[in-house]
Formats: structure tokens, sequence, C-alpha cells
């Protein structure tokens, strides 16, 4: 009944949906406020009705009820049920209901909190929302319902969850990034809206940049999050792997990174506008073509659903209206947007041109290493394979310039900067950074250039973030006091710069000095690794809700002081017949201790995997300092929108004229 | 002097037993060829994973291979070649370069060096057409708005 | 209007990349084709797996268009294929085996030759036995040499001894039809 009631209830969403594409729209083309108004109903009816199936999905899974297939593929009755409830989201039909309903919630939230935008435009907006969502609803109604039953003939029990699922970084990291991907419609529909009603000025970006700042930070979070279970889950000790599907998540975060930059010149000096709307647009088609790639089954991946083409190709139809109608707009409306400022060749707006070009190409690098495997084949070349080698090459050419432009873009001025001026801090901060990294390298063997290239890039970030605050403060010459003076806006950059200097740091220190071994061992073994010395206690057997294993534990000393105990353990789930491995992870702020449990041998012994991992936690923790960077902006008072509306409104009137 | 030290550090390695290595490697310069090598090359059989990350036969097999060619003396790119021979460029997480590759690398820089032309080309021929007393009064009033509000 | 085109050029990227999409949609990426194609097979010199004492080499490919089945007892796929294998064999059709032990590892597992013989006798006396004889890899390194990324897996040779096709997986009615049966009867004649 349950499964009946919430197909009914997506029906109905999808009827919502289509009235939200059609009415609104008309009504702000033909002026008519009545029409306008529906908007705001309609969306949270959207939202009701997808939440309602939402959660007749979650009881049929909390119920056990196996003669709905998609819980009948999930789930099992011997699964903790905080699992059952995040089996939801388990396999392809699911996850894509959570698609929709983070699609109606953010939806929702620009209904509710978009009080000071004039109403025409948020009737565009919705509108925009409603014509992408008319082809969510219709993929999941007609090409992936997760409300399909096995009748009459249905199991005693089910398939279980995919083990490697069964992880506490697994239950956020999926609606994370789903709110970072989905994040990016509404900025791609206040971009749609600004260009149909032909008004693309300063509001326009401010109006979108805390939407923007919102998208990325989830998706920050949820990209840090699914490196960190793979470190964790996957057992090789590996942060990083560029797959296909890893891949498809950062082509949207370095694009909508960029797009927050430029988003800040838009806003304050009223030039790039084409670019920035192009950079919106480009962030949820990139979002789209991540989904695509993951669930058509198209590329070789370790995440990828299950492949069926006909799903392939009604993504694919949707890809193309959705992004095909809308660059066709810009294509036709852009020509006639006018930048309005002027700016010298060194200023801050040729900087942030250049880290928009930086990021721009680090995308193409992504998707032409992901996609060009799949045309090599086709345009019958034979098969390639593109990894690490190539995109790590390729990062460490674009990282280089990018940081030189990130340490002088923020020292430099809006318009013009004077050369001697920012040559003097510039050289100040060079010298600093390379002091620094001599002390800190100091007495260490082996020394890598790669390490020492990125630690001195992320200490030169550190120094420059510092001098740009302290000339900040002495142009308000308060002191110290005046820090209280910049705005949480500017303390957003601060810690973005420092969160981004953080990550370089670890991703230098752990590619450079990670230290492993892979040994056998027979209890009472130990291996020195770095000054640590690993001591194999024996393994245990082990016994799970829903599977069996072995755990090997493990002491670890320094100097004959013992430090750490790990339990490294193996688990064989008993339903889907998997192995999964548990890594035991000692964290640490400098160093990660890290063991993983392998196959035992013929004569007894067990083979495992030690490592030494230095800094590897900086890298999730700048990531997190990012987001930290990006929430602090969005609460800079300048986007409480509705103190905003009386301010623009003659404004606009006057940038509309100036277009 | 120096016998007693041997003598101390043989002692020393009969109380404690060190574990012995998968794959044993004469120079920590051999291991790190290993290790390259093993992230280098990919699992033909697994979905997308190098042979180092995967616990396939075929990979162990591969794996064992490559130990066996290094002890040899055969070189990074003699073992590369050896694999691609028999399992195709698809084994080796570098492309080749060929004119369709060939884009891999020139495409971002085409890219960088096209959009820096149309910057300081459009830049030149900008502005100038502008009304700039609309955009100062423009600016002149957000600011002042804003200054208002900063106050209250 | 001549501005326009620089503003077109994102979505005809955009439709270039979706041609190769769609294309890509209807093939499967894990077909990868082998190195070794019109190549001549690799040298060898392996015993025969029920006698130690017989050795063969590439010439057993000789004038003779043959199948080279790689395979193991342990390998479930191979038990589906065997009975259509037995009825190639039937039809005429030369299928030489490549057997491989996964629990030779020197590591993991001990069987002795002994018990593998036995597993292969049941696993033939119960599925039925396509093969004229059957290759010996213990090392897996003439697997490596042909490219062999698991079991089951099919060569085409030629009766100049050159490797013809390669097919992964497991050959049924369906694949012998579309993939083999027309190289197999230009071959034959």
């Amino acid at each position: 009944m349950l499964a009946e009631l919430g197909h009914f209830s997506l029906v109905l969403a999808l009827l919502m949906a289509i009235l939200l594409a059609i009415y609104p729209m008309w009504g702000a083309q033909r002026g008519q406020q009545v029409l306008m108004q529906t908007a705001k109903p309609l969306t949270v009816g959207l939202f009701l009705f997808t939440l309602f199936a939402y959660v007749c999905l979650t009881q049929s899974f909390i119920d056990n009820d196996f003669s709905i297939a998609y819980v009948a593929h999930n789930s099992n009755t011997l699964l903790p049920w905080y699992y059952r409830m995040t089996a939801v989201w388990g396999g392809h039909e699911g996850s894509f209901l959570l698609w929709v309903l983070i699609f109606a919630l953010w939806a929702v939230a620009v209904a509710v909190f978009s009080r000071g935008i004039p109403l025409d435009i948020l009737a565009r907006v919705l509108a925009i929302l409603g014509m992408v969502g008319v082809g969510f609803y219709l993929y999941i109604l007609l090409a992936s319902n997760p409300f399909e039953r096995l009748l009459p003939f249905y199991p005693v029990d089910g398939r279980d969850l995919n083990p490697l699922l069964q992880d506490f970084g697994m239950i956020i990291h999926p609606p994370l990034l789903y709110m970072g991907y989905v994040g990016f419609s509404v900025v791609f529909a206040f971009a749609i809206a600004a260009l149909v009603a032909g008004k693309l000025d300063a509001t326009w970006a401010r109006w979108s940049r805390p939407w923007t700042l919102a998208a990325w930070v989830f998706l920050t979070l949820g990209i840090a999050l699914g490196s960190w279970w793979a470190y964790k889950e996957l057992g090789w000790g590996g942060w990083w792997f560029w797959d296909p599907v890893e891949n498809a998540s950062f082509m949207p975060w370095l694009v909508g990174t960029a797009l927050l930059h430029s988003l800040a010149v838009t806003e304050k000096r009223k030039v790039f506008k084409s670019w920035t709307v192009l950079l919106a647009i480009a962030a949820f088609s990139l979002s789209l073509l991540g989904t695509f790639l993951v669930r058509s089954g198209i590329l070789v991946s370790v995440h990828s659903f299950a492949s069926d083409p006909t799903r392939g190709l009604f993504i694919l139809g949707l890809l193309v209206l959705v992004i095909g109608g809308s660059l066709l707009l810009y294509a036709l409306r852009a020509p006639q947007l006018r930048s309005a400022g002027r700016y010298e060749l060194l200023s801050r707006e040729t900087m942030l041109i250049g880290n928009n070009i930086l990021l721009c190409s680090a995308t193409l690098v992504v998707l032409m290493g992901t996609l060009l495997p799949l045309v090599h084949k086709e345009l019958g070349l034979g098969s390639i394979s593109i990894g690490a080698p190539f995109f790590d090459q390729m990062f460490v050419y674009l990282i280089v310039p990018f940081v030189l432009l990130l340490v002088m873009g923020p020292l430099s001025r809006w318009k013009n900067q004077s050369l001697a001026a920012l040559r003097n801090q510039l050289l100040a901060g060079l010298g600093l950074s390379l002091l620094a990294v001599l002390l800190l390298n100091l007495g260490r063997d082996g020394l890598s250039y790669m390490a020492v290239l990125g630690m001195a890039l992320s200490v030169w970030i550190a120094i420059a973030t510092v001098q740009e605050v302290r000339q900040r403060l002495s142009a308000v010459n308060h002191g110290l006091a005046g820090l209280k003076a910049l705005t949480p806006s500017h303390w957003g950059m601060v810690l973005g710069h420092l969160g981004f200097a953080a990550t370089i740091m670890g991703i230098a220190m752990v590619t450079s000095y990670s230290v492993e071994r892979d040994v056998r061992m027979s209890p009472g073994e130990q291996i020195e690794l770095q000054g640590y010395e690993f001591r194999f206690l024996g393994v245990e057997a082990l016994t799970g809700p829903n599977y069996t294993g072995h755990v090997a534990k493990l002491d670890v000393f320094v100097e004959g002081k013992k430090i750490s105990h790990l339990q490294a353990q193996k688990r064989f789930y008993t339903v889907q017949r998997n192995v999964m491995t548990e890594a035991a992870v000692d964290p640490g702020f400098t160093r990660d201790l890290y063991v993983a449990l392998g196959e035992q041998l013929s004569n007894g012994d067990w083979a495992l995997r030690v490592y030494v991992k230095p800094y590897i936690r900086w890298i999730w923790g700048g990531a997190a300092i990012m987001a930290l960077g990006g929430l602090l902006s969005m609460s800079d008072k300048r986007y409480r929108m509705a103190r905003l509306v009386k301010a623009s409104e003659p404004v606009s009137k006057l940038a509309g004229e100036s277009v | 002097m120096k016998r007693l030290l041997v003598a101390l550090c043989a002692l020393l390695s009969v109380s404690v037993f060190s574990a012995e290595e998968v794959y044993e490697f004469a120079s920590d310069k051999q291991r790190q060829q290993f290790k390259q090598l093993t992230e280098e090359l990919r699992c033909p059989k697994c979905q997308n994973q190098n042979i180092a990350d995967s616990d396939a036969l075929v990979a162990q097999d591969l794996k064992r291979k490559v130990y066996q060619l290094l002890q040899q003396g055969k070189s990074h790119d003699e073992i590369v070649a050896y694999m691609k021979d028999r399992y195709g460029d698809f084994v080796y997480y570098q492309p080749p370069l060929n004119p369709a590759t060939a884009l891999l690398w020139l495409g971002p820089l085409l890219f960088v060096g096209g959009a820096v032309l149309l910057v300081v080309i459009r830049r030149r021929g900008r502005a100038t057409q502008l009304d700039q007393e609309l955009l100062a009064e423009a600016e002149k009033m957000l600011e002042s708005r804003q200054a208002q509000e900063n106050k209250q | 209007m001549k501005r326009i085109g620089l503003f077109l050029l994102p979505l005809g990227l955009f439709l270039l990349i979706t041609l190769f999409l769609l294309q890509g949609l209807f093939s499967n990426p894990r077909d990868i084709e082998s190195s070794l194609l019109d190549k001549p097979v690799p040298s060898f010199s392996l015993p025969d797996v029920m006698d130690a004492s017989v050795q063969y080499g590439p010439e057993v490919f000789q004038d003779q268009v043959t199948l080279l089945n790689v395979w193991g007892t342990w390998c479930v796929t191979c038990a589906v294929e065997l009975p259509f294998l037995t009825q190639l064999r039937e039809q005429g059709v030369r299928i030489v085996g490549l057997y491989y032990e996964q629990e030779l590892d020197p590591d993991f597992g001990g069987k002795t030759i002994q018990q593998i013989r036995a597993d292969i006798n049941k696993t033939v006396s119960q599925l039925g036995n396509p093969y004229v004889f059957n290759i010996f890899d213990h090392s897996r390194d003439t697997s490596m040499d042909f490219g062999v990324t698991g079991a089951p897996e099919t060569f085409l040779i030629d009766q100049q001894g050159r490797v013809r096709l390669h097919h992964v997986g497991d050959l049924n009615e369906r694949v012998w039809q579309n993939k083999f049966l027309p190289l197999y009867q230009e071959l034959s004649q």
C-alpha cells in the first residue's frame, strides 16, 4: 500500500512541476501577478509530495517490504535499522529519489528565502526549476521507479545493501554531494531567468552568490567526505583515484569555484557578465553530465550503477534539452551583454580572470581525461587508459601559475595596481615561504622536489593571506581592533584560501613522503616504518550482524613506548558474498598510521599492508576550512535579501538601461 | 667495537622477529620503482583499479611479473612495454601520444592561450562607448544605500 | 551578429560530446581488443595437464583451425559453457584447452596435481569434454603472454597459427553465431 501511495505522490509531484513550469513563467512574461503568485504554493506542493514519496520508501525499508523490487535488491532483515534507512540511496532508483527530494528542497528554499527578490524574477527562477524538474520526475517515473513491485512472487529476504555502503561516511556522503550537484540548479535557474528576462546586472550576481556559495560548500564537503570514505573503506590507503565518478564530482567543483570568483567580480565591478552566466550554466551542466556518466554505465568505474542503455538514452535526452537549450539561449542573448567597468592589465580583475581561465582549463583537463578514452575507442583507435600519471602531471603544471595568481589577487586593488608595491609584497612573501620550507625540511633525507614545491606554494598562500589582512588593517588604521571591521565575506575569502593552502600541503606531503610495506607476519613479529614499530599480536575471529570475518590486532611503539593499538578487520558479508577491508587508522595531526589486513597465507602467516601517511588529514581539514569560509561568506549581510531589494530597485533600472 | 655492535644487533633481531616483506627489494630505489609501476599499470579485469590496489588474480600475477622483471634488471619503460605487448595501451594509465590524444595536452594549452588573447583584445576595444555618467550614478546610489545600511 | 560565433562555441562543443556519448551508450566499455590480433601465438613449452611427459608448443596450432579455450574447474562461468563447447566439438570444431589453476599460487592454497586431475575428470564427465587435450599453464606465464585476464576466454587461431579472434567471457550459441562462425567458416575453407 505504501508503495502505491508513494508512487502516486510522485505522480502528483510531477503534476506540480508541470504547472510550475507553465503558469509562473506565463505570468512573468505577461505581467500577471496572480499567475506569478502560483509559483510559491506549487513549489511547496512539489516538495511535500516528493517528501511523502521519500518517507514511503524509507518506511518500506524499515518494514522490510521485500515485495518492492528496490527494497529486495538493497536491503536485508539482518541489516541494522540505521543502514536500512540509508539503504534508500544505496542503489540507482532510490538514490535518484533522494536526488529529486533534494532538488525539491532547494526549490522550496528559493521560494522561502527569496522574499526580497522581485516577484517576476522569482517566478521565472522557480518556473525554470519546474521545467528541469519535469525532466527529473518523468525520468524517475518512467525509467527508474523505486516503487516497482515484485508480485506475485517476492523473496523472503533481500539481497542486502552493498557492503561498501555500510559505513558512516556513506550515510552522509551522497546527500551532501547531491546537495552540491543539485544546488547548482538554483544558480542555473537564476542565470536562465536573467537571460530570459534580459536583465543581467549586478543585482543578479548578488542574488546568485549566496546560492552558489551554498551549493559549493555542500559539494566541497561531499567530495572531501567521499575521499575520506575511500581512504578508510577501500583499504589501499588512497584518497583520490581519478576515477570517472570522482572526476564527475570534481568538474562542477572546479567550475563552481571559478563561478564564485567571477560572481564577485560581476557583482562588484560589473564586468565579465557573459562569462559568469556561462559558468553558471556550465556548473549545473557538468553536474548533470556527472549524473549521466554514473548512471549510464558508459564508462568503466568503481562506483557505477548497473548499466542500462534505455536509462542512459533518457538522461542523454534530458541533457540535450536542458544543456543544449540553455546554451542556445546563451548564444542568442549573451552577445547583447556589455561589461561596464574599466580595468588595467595589472589589477584584481585580471588576476581573477586568470584564476577563471586556469580553473576552466583544469576542468578541461579532467573532462578530456575522463571522456577521451571513450572518444578514442569510438573513433576505432583502440582502448586507452587515462589515469593518475596524466592528471597528476597536468595539475602540477596548472597549480603553479594558479597559486601565483592566488597570491597576487587579494593583494591587488581593483582597476589598477602599482607594480612596485605588489612586487615588494610578493618578494617578501616568497622569501619568507622559502625560508619556512628550508626550516621545515632541515634534517630530512630523501628530499622530494614535488614536496618542496607543494610546501612552498602552500606557505606562500598562507603568508600572502596574512599580508592581505595586514594591508586591510593599515587601511582602516585601527590596529588589531580593525579586525572586527572586516566583513564576514572577507573572512570567508581568508579561510577559503587558508583551507586551500592546507589541502595543498597535505597533498604534497602525502604523495611524496608516504611510506608503505606489504608484509607477511606471524604473531609476535614486527615491522619498523619511519620510527614506528608495528607489532603484530595475532588475528581473531569476528562476527557482526550481517558479516563474519577476522580482526588483526597490532600495537604500535615509538622507542619502546606503546602509542597506539590498532584493529584491522576483514569482513565477509554473507548475503552479498563480498569481502570488505576495514582498515585500522590511528589518525594524527602530522601523520596517520594505517594498517589493512590481507589474506591468510598457506603457512598460517597473514599478509598485512602497513602505511605511514604524513599530513593526510590536512587534505580533508583544508576542505572543511574552505567550506567554513563559504559559510561565513554566505552570512554576509549584503546577501540578506529583504533589505537588499529596496536598495537595488532603482539601481537595477539604471543598470538595465546601461546594458 | 664494531664486532660488539654487530653482535648486539644480532641479539636484538633474535628477540623480536622482524616481519618479512611480501616482495623483498635490494634497495629503496627498486622498491620505489615497484610501487610506481604497480600504481601506473591498470588491472585489465577490474572496474578501474591499478594493480597495486587490486586483489584480482590477474593483478597479483602482473605484480609478480613486474617484480620478476625488476629483479632481472629491466627498466621502467621496458616493463611498461612488456605489459603493453600483452594487454595493449589499456594497461598503462599514461595514455600514448598520438594525433587523437595530443588534444589532452594541447587542448588546455590552446584554451589558456586563446582565453588570454581574447581578454587582451577585448579589453582594448571596450569601455569607450559606454555611458560613464549613468554608470557612476548607479554605483553611487548602490554605495550610499549600503553605507546607510551599515549605519543602521 | 558577428559576435554570436564565439558564443555558439560552448553549444557546439556540447553537441560534439553528446554525439560520442550517444555512440558510447551502445558499445560495451569492457570490450578491449586483444593486442595479439593477427599475430602468431606466443611461443611456449608446456605439459599436458593429464600427463607431464607430453609437451606442447606453438606447433600444435599449425595446419588446423583451432579454438583455444582458457578455463579451470574453479571457474563458475567455464562450467556454464562446457556443454556448448562439447556440442561444437561434436560438430567437428577442434578445441584445445589452456588450463590454469587458481589454487596453485605458491602463497595461497595448496592443491596437488593429482587433485587437479581428479577435479578435471569429474567436471568433464558431468558436463561434457570438448577438449582434444589440455595444455597445463602451471605458472600462468603463457596466459599472460596471450593477454588473458581471467577465465573463460577463447581464442580463434588460424592454420598458420595466428590469433584471429579473442573473446572474453563465456562462449554461447549467440556469440558463436555472431562473432565466431563467419570467420571460422572463412578460415576453414
